[in-house]
Parts: structure tokens; sequence; C-alpha cells
């Protein structure tokens, strides 16, 4: 199977292209296109209870779909904001996924529901994510662009810009300077992520969005 | 038999960093096994060890150069690896479990303290808004409580016909001409209306509307008796109760917006009010200063204010007391409470001659008879 992200940032889309035999399984309402040869199966994401627990907590949809083909075929995955989209290759390891971010996988990525804690719903995001692991590609996307790091020590992220962390990344809630400077700068409570591990994040948040356009609502 | 745990592996030596891995305690270190069957070890006397990761209680096992790093999170881990280590990493282990749990411990209170702080802040909000709504409105000019009667009278159903008998409503404005004088607040403009009604009550709206019901007039002893409740009546508007209540059942936001000067939620949050439980609309509070500023108009007015009192044992001998249990949650005081509180206040009065109302109340009494009998027969 052949992916590649196209129009980046702004507008990522995963063009993927089948060879028989091969499968993607993506979110439902994931696939903008595809080629008449190309089939589709829906189920539940994860079974039913599961399904029903993605929904209402994790942020995801009741289904997934599953593309697969006998002759071969392509199709374009995107998702329903603008923004950039990235690939992670899992090698048996774990990552964690904020609600919403997920796109798509390869049929060896088991995806599962966690706890993430009122620490992260304190931090606008949610109070489950979505733990992807197993070995094969997944594909997440995020609103605006995505960039990672490499945490050591301590780092601080602001609320609603996290996206996707390893399991070994430590998570507090924060406030970002003092009870002031917090509350005036616009900054309120942060995320103080420790490594070591990885983080991704999206450089707009929705939260963002929202308070600029009810800013210019009134 | 070594035991096996699920876990992963940093390591530079893998491609894009990291991979999941088979982790084994064996007799000289922590050894970790990735799907494409890469292998990496680390003695236990080389071994850094650290608790931390998106749990709290993920182990990470360095090397000296912090090139491999072996991690697990299974929560039997950290026990095994004191125990295939031979107690050589006991000390590394029990401090990074204690920074684990004085973190968890500091995070716990702060986000208990946080909470409540929050809870307190929201409570506070809330309760400085109401409070604040409730004082507003002394503040809005008196047109507003006319604009409130007004509205809430103009569709209300009264429970009978107004009675346009000139000496009835003649008795009944001659006691509020000599009660208006002595009102707390100037400004207010009474307006009598007299109704057809076997309801032995009287009422006064927000703005000086007041429905007086024949039964009130037929059951009094003597025109002070109905003098006394029209009192307690007029000290609602002028003491401006129902403002005050209505603040108070006012939604949060039309809350705000009085505190900011926008009274029209007010009026219309009053007038459905009104409408729908003009006699239990004022709080037992709001009953009992009416009570007192009654009996001080009253007196003022130079009509016995132990006609309050009087009247009030006609009411308990007609109704009675209500149970305990409905006492309670009523919004109007129990007779027998209310008969000894005038009575107190009247006691503490400073001495003064009364003279009674100059109204043929005998007259009066016979026209209200004949109102209801010609009512009766028009049904």
């Amino acid at each position: 199977m052949y992916a590649e992200i196209r129009d980046k940032p702004s507008f990522a889309n995963i063009h993927v292209k089948l060879q028989p035999g091969d499968q993607i399984i993506a979110e439902a309402d994931a696939m903008a296109c595809m080629s008449s040869t190309i089939e589709m199966d829906t189920k539940w994401s994860g079974g039913f209870v599961q399904g029903i627990l993605k929904r209402v907590f994790g942020g995801e949809s009741m289904f997934v779909n599953t593309f697969s083909t006998q002759t071969g075929g392509e199709l374009v995955l995107t998702q329903p904001f603008p923004g950039d989209m990235q690939c992670l290759e899992l090698n048996g390891n774990t990552m964690f996924l904020q609600p919403g971010a997920f796109i798509a996988c390869e049929p060896g990525v088991k995806l599962g529901l966690g706890w993430a804690g009122f620490k992260m719903f304190i931090a606008r995001e949610g109070l489950f994510r979505l733990k992807v692991s197993g070995i094969g590609r997944v594909w997440f996307g995020a609103y605006g662009g995505i960039f990672q790091k490499e945490v050591e020590g301590e780092y601080v992220v602001d609320s609603g810009h996290l996206v996707a962390y390893e399991p070994t990344i430590g998570i507090r809630i924060g406030m970002a300077g003092g009870i002031f400077s917090s509350f005036f700068s616009g900054e309120g409570f942060v995320t103080r992520v420790s490594g070591p591990g990885r983080i991704y994040m999206q450089s707009r948040s929705f939260d963002g969005l929202a308070a600029w356009t009810n800013a210019h609502l009134w | 038999m070594y035991e096996h745990f699920s876990g992963g592996v940093f390591s530079d030596q893998l491609d894009g960093g990291r991979a999941g891995a088979e982790i084994v305690l064996t007799a000289s270190g922590v050894s970790a096994r990735v799907p494409d069957g890469q292998s990496f070890a680390i003695p236990y006397r080389e071994c850094n060890v650290e608790i931390c990761g998106y749990n709290g209680r993920m182990v990470f096992c360095r090397d000296s150069t912090r090139t491999v790093t072996i991690f697990c999170d299974d929560r039997k881990f950290a026990r095994e690896l004191s125990t295939a280590s031979s107690g050589t990493l006991d000390a590394q282990l029990g401090d990074a479990l204690q920074r684990v749990r004085s973190q968890s411990r500091r995070g716990t209170l702060v986000g208990v303290v946080s909470l409540a702080a929050i809870l307190l802040f929201i409570v506070g909000c809330y309760f400085g808004v109401r409070y604040g709504a409730k004082g507003a409105v002394h503040s809005l000019p008196i047109s507003v409580d006319r604009q409130l009667g007004k509205t809430a009278f103009s569709s209300m159903d009264l429970g009978g016909p107004e009675v346009k008998d000139p000496a009835v409503v003649a008795a009944i404005q001659k006691m509020v001409d000599q009660l208006k004088p002595h009102a707390a607040i100037d400004g207010l403009d009474f307006e009598i209306h007299v109704v057809d009604s076997e309801e032995l009550n009287a009422f006064c709206l927000p703005g000086g509307v007041i429905v007086v019901y024949t039964g009130l007039i037929a059951n009094a002893e003597n025109p002070d008796q109905v003098a006394a409740v029209i009192g307690h009546e007029m000290s609602h508007a002028t003491l401006r109760h129902g403002l005050e209540r209505t603040s108070q059942s006012l939604g949060i936001w039309a809350a705000v917006s009085l505190l900011i000067g926008d009274a029209t939620g007010l009026i219309a949050g009053g007038a459905d009010l009104f409408q729908v439980a003009v006699v239990n609309s004022y709080s037992r509070d709001q009953e009992d200063a009416a009570d007192k500023e009654g009996v001080r108009m009253l007196h003022e007015a130079g009509i016995d204010p132990a006609s309050m009192a009087q009247f009030f044992k006609i009411m308990e001998a007609e109704h009675g007391d209500m149970p305990e249990l409905f006492a309670w949650i009523s919004t109007h005081p129990q007779h027998a409470d209310r008969i000894a509180s005038v009575t107190a206040t009247v006691d503490a009065l400073p001495e003064r001659q009364y003279t009674p109302l100059d109204i043929d109340w005998q007259e009066v009494q016979s026209k209200v008879k004949d109102v209801a009998k010609t009512t009766k027969g028009d049904r």
C-alpha cells in the first residue's frame, strides 16, 4: 500500500493507492473519493461498547470503515477541518491521540480508548484519549500545522494544542505564570509535559478559533 | 524462568528512535527485545531508575550513557525489578517512588484546593449577583414598580366583578387617603379596586394597585380592621417587596442585566410572578416587615394599630393555623405568631389617642351584601 499526504499543511489529505489484498481502516466520513474497485465495509470501532465509548468520550465516530480491493485502486481520506496530517510508524509501541485526531491506520494497529483523567479535562484536552498501538502506520490530523518535539526535561504546551504524545510522557496541569499573569495574559492553564518521549502539537487551537469567532459576533 | 513484561525501548539504534518491546528481568540485568528481533540489555549495576510517564508509575531503566532506555508501566514491574536485582536498585526505586507519591499528594492537594476555590468563586458570584440585584432594585425609579404592577394587573384574573358602588369605594379610598401621607416613600399613586368575591383578602401590586375583596369587608368588625389590612398591603408596595421578590426569581442573566440598569427582564419576570401567585408572592421576612411597617403607618395615621391583630384573630377563627410542616414551608407566618408579633410591636409604640375611622360601616357592609346578591342573581 502506498500512501502520501498531499496539500500540506493547510488542507492536507491522504492519497492512498491500494494493491490487491491491501486494507486501510479509516474514521467514518473520512473518505473524500475513491475508485469504484474499492469496497467499503463498516464495523463498530472496537466493538459495540468501545464504539459507543469512543463516540461519547473519545470524540471519534462509533464506526470505522475498512477499505479493501481485489484489483487495486485509490482513495483519498480527509478530515473535517483545515490543517496538517501526520503519519506515525508504530513498531510495537503505543501513542495517545487527542479526541478527534485519528484519521486512518493499517490493519495491524489496535485502536483503544484510555481514561485521560480530570487534569486533561481541565487542560481542555478531553476526559478520554485514543490509544493506538501495535505495528503499522497511523495517520492523524490537527487544526493548523503539526510540529513535534522530543521532550527530555519539562516542556510547556498551551491547553488545546497537544495532539498526540507517547505514554512515557508525564503530564501536569499548571498555570502559565503567577495568578495575575496567568489569567490576564490570556494563557490561563497550560499543560506541563515531562519526558522522555515525543509529543505532537498543533499550531492552532479550536478554543482559540471559538474565542476569536465569539469576539467578532458582538 | 524469568518473568516477561510488555514495554518499550528508546534507542538511536532503532528506526524512529523507539519501539515496543518484550522486557525480561534476567539475573544480570534488564533486557528488551523489539518486534524486528533487535535486543537491548542494561546490567543492574549500570541501571539508572526513574518513575514518571503518563500514569506516574512507568519505570524507566537507563544505561549509564543514556543511549538506551527500557521502560514498562506494568504494575508489578517495580517490585519484580527490585527482586530480580537482589536489592541493588532498591535505593533508587525507593527515592523514585517517594518523589512520585509526594508529587501525587501535592497534585491532589492543589486540585482539591483549586476545585474548592473555583466552586467558592462560582457560588460567590451567584449570590453576589443575586444580592446585588436585590439591592439594585431600590435604586430603580418608582415608575418601574408602576409599570410592573400595571402589566401584572392588566392580565390578571381577579376572581370576580369589580364593585363600583360609590359608598364602598369611598370607604376604602378614605382609608388609603388617611394612610398615604405616612408611606415610607413618596411618589406612589395608590389605585383602588374593590372586587366582589368571598375571599377574605386584599393585595397590593408593586406601584400601588390595591385590590380589596368584598369578603374582607363583610367579615371585618369595623373599618379600622380593613384599614389595618390595607396598611399592611400598602407596606409591601412602599417597601418595594415586589421588585425585591422578582429580582430573586430572575434568571442569573436577567439579574446581571438588572445590575447594569436594564429592568426589562425584571418587569417581564415580575408580571409573570404576580399573575400566577399574587397572594404567596412575598417571603416570610417580607410579610413580617410589612406587618411592622403597617403598624407604624396606622399609628402615624391615628388609626388603632391593634386592629391588625384583631383582624388576624378573625382570620385565625376563619381558617385556623396550618399543620407545623406546612407552616414551615409556607411564605405566610402562622396567625398566632403574627398576632403575638404585631401585639409586641404595638405595645412598643409610644402612647397615643387613636380615633376610629368615621365611616358608616354598617352601610358599607350592607352595600357589599347587596352587590353579592345582585352578582349571584346574574349568575
